[in-house]
């Protein structure tokens, strides 16, 4: 086949086209590749690579048995990606009626997107059901790139208010606000990461590199037994709404190394509600209370004064016959005596013989035995808001102080330097320093070793003076058949308020091998206000649980025995 | 004659080891890219259990919660605290009036 010169003629035009056509490709290859190399890659990356911040889950709390107390879940929140206000506000509209939202939150949101904010929230930390009804709303939207959703951690507190007082609560954004929450926020929150995803053109996910890999917060374990915390935390709301008080603390330690079983706070509220509740709600009231401890302070005056070896239990004091007067100031019984020995002093509670005991000691003594005692410091328990307490230095005492110190006035103290101080007697004479936290992810805290400020036959003196206060002296609604109970009762007047007291009781049980140590106080009883009567029978009610819980088995009437 | 037929061989072998090493690269490539996706499911997928664990765990404590317990045993299931008197005390002779096996409580 011959080709003439007019296909010749077509055919180099062709090739003459073909060859353009193929340098213009190449052209635009290198201009691509080469020349506009790296803003071309730029422009790729911005469109598949997207880098986003990844929470780091805060730590779990755990009580002493492994139950969860505290724990962060992943939930969504709900934004606006407002584009167009008309195409928002109507999207709106419908959102609003399936999700609860104050009538403030509503007109903010409406505000916002008049305004034409780009980001918009809607709601964070969805409920579940919420988040089903915002996502139907999503995906029946034809614009539904307007409503979108990302996910956030959220604490959840799954034992609703048990030991809401220790545990605190956080803010929105998981920080610490109070209690062990904001005490350890440190070792809870954990440190957020970024990672950079790949997408392809249809968005999916196809290659994930951590920038920074988030690291989650550290799991703590605490010495709070939540069973004892529930049935502490029953018995006081019971007695308080009974009694009605204004508050109540319970604290229960373990009498060996100090580590506290349970506080427990009356009123109570939700963890997860923190940001809504009344500061002073919130308050951890066995470390922020303080008060005067009334006649339970005759315990440390009593050990104080035997271990001095002032003199001996059955050493008697005048007791004025219930008027003591000193300068300008009396002090009353009130149930007047005579005479009383120093053992009948407590158990009877006598506070014009309490002051004699003082006057014997001296105030020298009687200060620095107090300060061993741990008395206007704090006690280290590492709970936020914990008071010193007020004590002042001998120097600046009156005439009267150290009489009034011995019947537990002029002296402020929380529950828990009370405890402590019981406790002292209960272990045989170590001043523990109470601790709540156990263990951190997987670590165990060594308790800090007890000083020992009391020598054993002050303590086992002062453990039979207080067993014969429950057994015969003011403290007898504590008693419980089988088991011998140590303990104190105090009534403090309010200064400054007419009527108002303090009823507290203080103890251990059992009081031949002291297992745990229990201090209850109640605020400002309405009707009985005696620690007897009021603080007494709480004591009694928590115990006869604790006695079951922890295995303590009183001796019980022959009847109820089968010998196998 | 035979020189025209080697080179064209030549060009032929290299074209086909070309043709494999491109057809090579490209399959490498895009297997990479689909463990790629299958990495990332699998990366979600094993976040997805861990939060489900979580959401568990949360869950299980909830219902262990000592205040539901109670009161389901009280209201759905008709228990009662035992009164002081229906504790029975067992003891094995041989511990020498030693209890044995603690106390029972003989009630619901």
């Amino acid at each position: 086949m011959k080709i003439n010169s007019s296909e010749h003629k077509r055919v180099f035009f062709l090739f003459i086209a073909l060859f353009l056509w193929i340098l213009f490709i190449c052209s635009s290859l290198v201009k691509i590749q080469v020349v506009d190399y790296s803003k071309n890659v730029a422009k790729v990356r911005a469109q598949s690579n997207f880098i986003f911040p990844m929470n780091a889950r805060r730590g779990t709390i755990y009580d002493s048995k492994g139950e969860v107390l505290a724990i962060s879940v992943k939930v969504k929140s709900a934004f606006l990606n407002n584009k167009e206000d008309p195409q928002s506000l109507a999207l709106f509209k419908d959102i609003k009626k399936q999700i609860a939202l104050t009538a403030w939150e509503k007109a903010n949101i409406e505000e916002r997107i008049r305004r034409g904010e780009k980001f918009t929230w809607i709601k964070r930390k969805l409920s579940p059901e919420e988040y089903e009804s915002l996502k139907r709303i999503k995906d029946s939207n034809k614009s539904n790139s307007i409503l979108d959703f990302v996910e956030e951690y959220k604490r959840v507190y799954p034992q609703n208010t048990t030991a809401c007082h220790i545990l605190g609560g956080v803010g929105l954004d998981e920080q610490g606000l109070y209690g062990l929450e904001y005490e350890l926020d440190d070792t809870l929150r954990g440190t957020p990461g970024k990672a950079r995803v790949m997408r392809d053109a249809r968005r999916k996910a196809f290659k994930l590199s951590y920038l920074n890999e988030p690291l989650p917060g550290r799991d703590v374990y605490l010495t709070i037994d939540s069973s004892i915390q529930f049935f502490v935390e029953r018995e006081l709301q019971k007695a308080v709404e009974q009694y009605g008080a204004r508050g109540g603390t319970v604290i229960v330690m373990d009498t060996t190394d100090g580590a506290i079983l349970a506080i427990a706070g009356y009123p109570a509220f939700s963890p997860e509600e923190v940001k809504n509740t009344p500061t002073l709600m919130v308050k951890n009231s066995a470390v922020s209370f303080i008060y005067h401890p009334g006649s339970t302070f005759k315990v440390v005056l009593a050990a104080i004064a035997l271990e001095e070896n002032v003199c001996s239990p059955r050493y008697e004091f005048n007791c004025y016959n219930g008027v003591y007067k000193i300068m300008d100031r009396q002090i009353t019984d009130v149930h007047p005596f005579s005479r009383l020995s120093f053992e009948n002093i407590i158990i009877q509670s006598s506070n014009i013989g309490a002051a004699k005991i003082a006057e014997r000691l001296g105030k020298t003594r009687y200060y620095n035995g107090i300060k061993k005692f741990g008395f206007g410091e704090r006690t280290g328990i590492g709970l936020p808001g914990e008071e010193k307490g007020l004590f002042k230095p001998v120097k600046q005492w009156t005439g009267v102080s150290l009489q009034f110190i011995a019947g537990g006035y002029e002296i402020a103290v929380t529950p828990l330097q009370m405890a402590r101080a019981f406790n002292v007697i209960a272990s045989g004479g170590y001043l523990a320093e109470p601790y709540i936290l156990k263990e951190v992810d997987g670590m165990f805290l060594k308790p800090k070793p007890g000083v020992k400020i009391l020598g054993p036959v002050t303590t086992q003196r002062m453990t039979n003076i207080m067993t014969e206060v429950v057994n015969s002296g003011t403290a007898r609604k504590t008693q419980i058949a089988g088991i011998s109970i140590a303990g104190k009762t105090g009534t403090t007047k309010i200064i400054g308020k007419d009527n108002k007291y303090v009823p507290s009781f203080g103890g251990f049980f059992p009081a031949e091998s002291p297992r745990v140590t229990v201090f209850v106080v109640i605020d400002e009883p309405k009707g009985d206000y005696y620690g007897g009567d009021v603080a007494a029978p709480l004591f009694k009610s928590i115990a006869e649980k604790l006695l079951l819980y922890l295995k303590i088995f009183p001796q019980l009437d022959k009847k109820n025995e089968i010998r196998i | 004659m035979m020189k025209k037929k080697s080179s064209n061989r030549t060009w032929l072998l290299v074209t086909v080891i070309a043709f494999i090493l491109v057809f090579t690269y490209l399959s490498l490539n895009l297997k990479s890219i689909d463990s790629g996706y299958e990495m990332q499911e699998l990366f979600e997928k094993e976040q997805e259990l861990k939060e489900e664990i979580t959401k568990l765990q949360a869950e299980k404590a909830s219902l262990l919660n000592l205040d539901r317990v109670e009161k389901v045993a009280i209201s759905e299931l008709g228990y009662q605290y035992p009164r002081p008197d229906q504790f029975i005390k067992v003891f094995a002779e041989s511990a020498n009036a030693e209890p044995a096996n603690a106390e029972q409580a003989n009630g619901r």
